[in-house]
């Protein structure tokens, strides 16, 4: 059973995620760096076109053996290596306490695992915790050693809070003007209806890459019988009882709506992973996330 | 296979009954276990589902066999299921063994009561070691002789050590008590053998329900016994010193009898009768005899039969002395008639001179004179001299009018003269605690002393009742036959005495006896207790002696010596079990299953906690769901 003293992620974990990169597939307009290639000119080493200058360009970029053949100034554009933010917005919600271990602590080290990988690629990655809104994020930037100061910042988030994805797209749509890739790792659940929320980020230019974590408990409830049951993050309360019946009835409820949330990535040229918390991070890495080809 | 402390119906039953109220519990209320969920947004579908099966389904039916199982099990432990043969599960036995009188009758060598003894101890041989037995001494009361003993060397002991009582055989309380102990005790009702003679006290004794588990071992009686069943003595009402005898005999064997009866006092003989009697006819003889000795009176029926004990009635006669008075009087003639009225005084006239304290008499009487010396003995003075009287004279009267008898004493009971003209008369001065038995209007002419003061008892006439106008009167022999009666009350008092069996004893009554002056007590003068009803007293005596009934002036005594036997012969109803049974079958081993089966009720009820109580998660088979994409890979892939 997973603690908080446990360690998000481990040394021989690290060695084999090496090797692996995060792939988006949009094109985003950014700094050089990281490998996705871009089709947004800037400043970088492969050429890619030429345009009139414009008053305030760089001098250095003009194209003077144009100049001198033609008269007019042109200017010289370069194909752009941006360094493309990678934003991981965690689920930190009282309903992320839930499940054994935690699916909190499971996020955290899929975060961490995330991160790692980014580092290795001088990717930026930044991450975003949020539960009704955002909270204070951790960028870490310059390769793998500085892995650490976002373990650390990871161990220290601690769930409460209920989720309402709607309130959170607002401020980070204000909060972060450039698009990028958007991987949001949560359970979605969220008593509004999270399909609109994470619609309008990806109108919003993002990528979305969303990471279901679920409980087996939360898919398949183990429990007979009469049942007080209680919200973990409302506090509402139903009284049922409960069968093998009505479990199939809750677990196909639970798949549609896992389905819903594939639907939306897959429409919006995103992607969607499912993961339960029995699922160790390797396997959830080198299977369901590489199939998605969300790395590779 | 059979259950030691339960039937199968109570088994049955109490399960039942547990199961009904568990499936209740499941069926009204579970216990909610209280759960924190992720969300409530997927319970809301399964709810609707839930909500329809909750009121037609058992939850948790798996948790309610296995309680249900449990509880099957603790029972057949509490109720000591064994594996074995039927016939050795024990059982509990009541044994009648009948002591009444008539089990001292001889039969062959030996008595009744032997024989019922040898035929107690065969059926006790017969009875399996585990089984409990209680022996029951059944005559007029049915008395445990041991408790229910599984030692059977107990009983036996007590088999051995029952002898014959002295009453009749009440054999339907015997049969009533002996059910009711097999009902209080949990265990399997075993038999109750009674070991009888068949001959009960009357026809109510007889019983009137017999229980199915009645095993009848009976004793053979004898057919010939003829014996005294009751005598009767009372004083003749024509003779003075004499007695009438009432003998009652009957038959109470099956043939006919002809004994003779011979009546004696002190040895001497004073009748003798030849009986002849059908079997089950009684017949009633009177003799009479005269004598005022004291003595016993024996009546007996000549030869032998079965049965000897009640071939006798012995009797003991009270002395019944004349009463001796002296009356010291110049004129004898006056006062000789009055005494001589009664046939149980005798009375010797002598002169005042000769007189003298110590003289024998029962009562002293003084006719106008008073001695030096007051005498030992009880008296009466007749006009006193005013100046030795022992009560003060207060003064002497002319033409005295009697206006009041005391008829709330003794001394004035049945006297009602009135208005009698007394020429002369003295008037005492009566003491707080003297007696005034007449009043005339000047004050009291008649008064009584009894012992407060230290002397005997005397009482004192102002005139002189045989020389005055109450010499006609009928008061005057009533007044001295009430003053020699409450001077001597045991020379008058009725007496009667009855040679009865022990048992139950009725009187009749006088119509006009007080109640509250009735009075019975054995011999040792403890009180025995008693009922009156209709005119009737009834009282009990279990044991042979000598009883006393004191009513008002009456004295019976009953003579508690003669056996009672029994009136009537049981009749046994055709379907109960008769003889020793023939024996036990062959042993085999009882296995006790109840430590097993608390051990599995243990592990299953144990089982059930761990499994349901305990919220223990069940191990549910999870398939992860198949998300679009690997779908899609997977199709792309093949």
């Amino acid at each position: 059973m997973a603690t908080a003293a446990e360690p998000l992620i481990d040394r021989k974990l690290l060695e084999k995620l090496e090797r692996l990169t995060i792939r988006w597939q949009k094109s985003f307009p950014g700094l050089v760096g990281g490998h996705n290639l871009s089709r947004y000119p800037g400043p970088g080493i492969e050429f890619l076109d030429h345009r009139h200058f414009h008053h305030g360009d760089d001098l250095r970029a003009v194209n003077w053996r144009a100049y001198l053949r033609l008269e007019k100034l042109f200017l010289k554009m370069f194909q752009v290596e941006p360094r493309v933010p990678v934003r991981i917005l965690l689920d930190t919600s009282a309903s992320m306490q839930t499940g054994e271990p935690s699916k909190l602590f499971y996020a955290k080290r899929l975060a961490a695992a995330m991160c790692y990988i980014g580092l290795v690629r001088l990717d930026t990655i930044c991450i975003q915790p949020f539960s009704d809104h955002l909270y204070d994020s951790f960028v870490a930037s310059g390769g793998r050693h500085r892995l650490m100061p976002a373990v650390q910042y990871l161990a220290t988030l601690e769930h409460g809070g209920s989720t309402d994805l709607l309130q959170v797209t607002r401020e980070f749509v204000s909060s972060y003007a450039q698009r990028g890739l958007l991987i949001v790792i949560s359970d979605f659940l969220d008593d509004a209806d999270p399909v609109k929320a994470l619609q309008y980020l990806a109108d919003f230019g993002h990528e979305l890459l969303l990471v279901q974590v679920w409980a087996e408990e939360d898919r398949t409830p183990p429990w007979d019988g009469e049942l007080d049951l209680e919200d973990a993050e409302s506090g509402a309360r139903l009284d049922l009882s409960f069968d093998a019946a009505a479990r199939q009835q809750y677990t196909e409820a639970f798949d549609a709506y896992a389905a819903a949330l594939e639907r939306l990535a897959l429409s919006n040229s995103g992607r969607y992973v499912g993961v339960s918390t029995n699922t160790s991070i390797e396997d959830v890495i080198f299977g369901p996330m590489a199939h998605a080809r969300a790395v590779q | 296979m059979s259950l030691l402390n339960l039937t199968v119906g109570e088994f049955v039953a109490l399960f039942s009954a547990i199961s009904a109220v568990l499936i209740a519990l499941y069926l009204l209320d579970r216990t909610r276990r209280r759960q924190v969920v992720a969300t409530l947004r997927f319970w809301k579908p399964a709810e609707n589902i839930s909500t329809k099966r909750q009121k037609r389904r058992i939850q948790q039916p798996w948790s309610l066999v296995l309680q249900l199982l449990g509880i099957a099990l603790l029972l057949l432990a509490t109720a000591q299921l064994q594996l074995g043969t039927r016939n050795h599960i024990p059982r509990d036995h009541v044994l009648i063994l009948d002591t009444s009188a008539w089990m001292g009758a001889r039969s062959g060598r030996g008595t009744l009561m032997d024989h019922a003894r040898l035929t107690a101890l065969a059926w006790l041989r017969t009875v399996p070691a585990g089984d409990r037995v209680m022996l029951l001494r059944a005559d007029v009361v049915a008395t445990p002789a041991t408790p229910l003993e599984m030692n059977h060397a107990a009983v036996e002991s007590a088999i051995r050590d029952s002898r014959p009582g002295a009453a009749a055989l009440n054999l339907d309380s015997a049969l009533a008590f002996a059910a009711r102990i097999q009902k209080l005790h949990n265990r399997r009702a075993g038999e109750i053998a009674v070991v009888t003679a068949e001959r009960v006290a009357d026809a109510d004794s007889a019983a009137a329900f017999v229980p199915n588990n009645v095993r009848l071992l009976q004793i053979k009686a004898p057919a010939d016994d003829c014996g005294v069943r009751r005598m009767g003595l009372r004083p003749s009402p024509s003779d003075p010193a004499g007695w009438q005898v009432l003998v009652t005999a009957k038959n109470y064997g099956s043939v006919a009898c002809s004994r003779e009866l011979v009546v004696e006092f002190g040895g001497a003989p004073v009748g003798t009768r030849t009986l002849t009697l059908r079997p089950g006819a009684s017949e009633e003889t009177t003799f009479s005899f005269h004598t005022r000795a004291a003595g016993w009176l024996e009546a007996r029926l000549v030869g032998e039969d079965a049965f000897p004990e009640d071939d006798r009635a012995l009797l003991e006669v009270p002395a019944h002395p004349p009463l001796r008075v002296t009356v010291f009087t110049d004129d004898p003639g006056a006062l000789r008639p009055v005494l001589a009225a009664n046939p149980d005084v005798i009375a010797a006239f002598q002169p005042p001179s000769s007189y003298s304290a110590g003289a024998s008499a029962d009562v002293v009487v003084f006719d106008r004179f008073a001695p030096s010396l007051r005498p030992r003995a009880p008296s009466i003075w007749i006009e006193p001299p005013p100046g030795r009287s022992p009560v003060p004279v207060r003064q002497s009267e002319d033409a005295v009018r009697l206006v009041r008898w005391n008829n709330d004493h003794e001394l004035g009971a049945g006297l009602h003269t009135r208005d009698v003209q007394i020429d002369r008369a003295e008037i005492f001065s009566a003491g707080p605690d003297d007696i005034v038995v007449a009043e005339a209007e000047h004050g009291p002419v008649i008064v009584a002393r009894d012992e407060s003061t230290g002397d005997p008892r005397s009482a004192v006439i102002g005139f002189n009742p045989v020389r005055t106008a109450m010499k006609y009167e009928l008061a005057t022999p009533l007044l001295f036959a009430n003053l020699l009666r409450w001077m001597h009350p045991g020379v008058f008092r009725p007496l009667e005495i009855n040679a009865e069996p022990v048992g139950a004893i009725t009187v009749r009554l006088d119509r006009n006896s007080d109640p509250k002056s009735v009075r019975v007590a054995a011999d040792d003068r403890r009180p025995i207790p008693y009922t009156i009803q209709n005119g009737e007293l009834r009282f009990f005596s279990g044991s042979p002696g000598t009883v006393r009934v004191y009513e008002g002036g009456r004295e019976l005594v009953f003579s508690l010596s003669l056996p009672e036997i029994g009136d009537a012969v049981w009749d046994p109803p055709a379907h109960i079990r008769r003889g020793i049974p023939r024996g036990l079958p062959p042993e085999s081993p009882v296995t006790e299953t109840w430590p097993w089966l608390a051990l599995a009720a243990a592990v299953v009820l144990g089982a059930e906690w761990m499994l349901f109580a305990r919220g223990r998660r069940q191990a549910h088979v999870i398939r992860r769901p198949q998300s679009i994409t690997e779908r899609a890979l997977r199709r792309r892939a093949s």
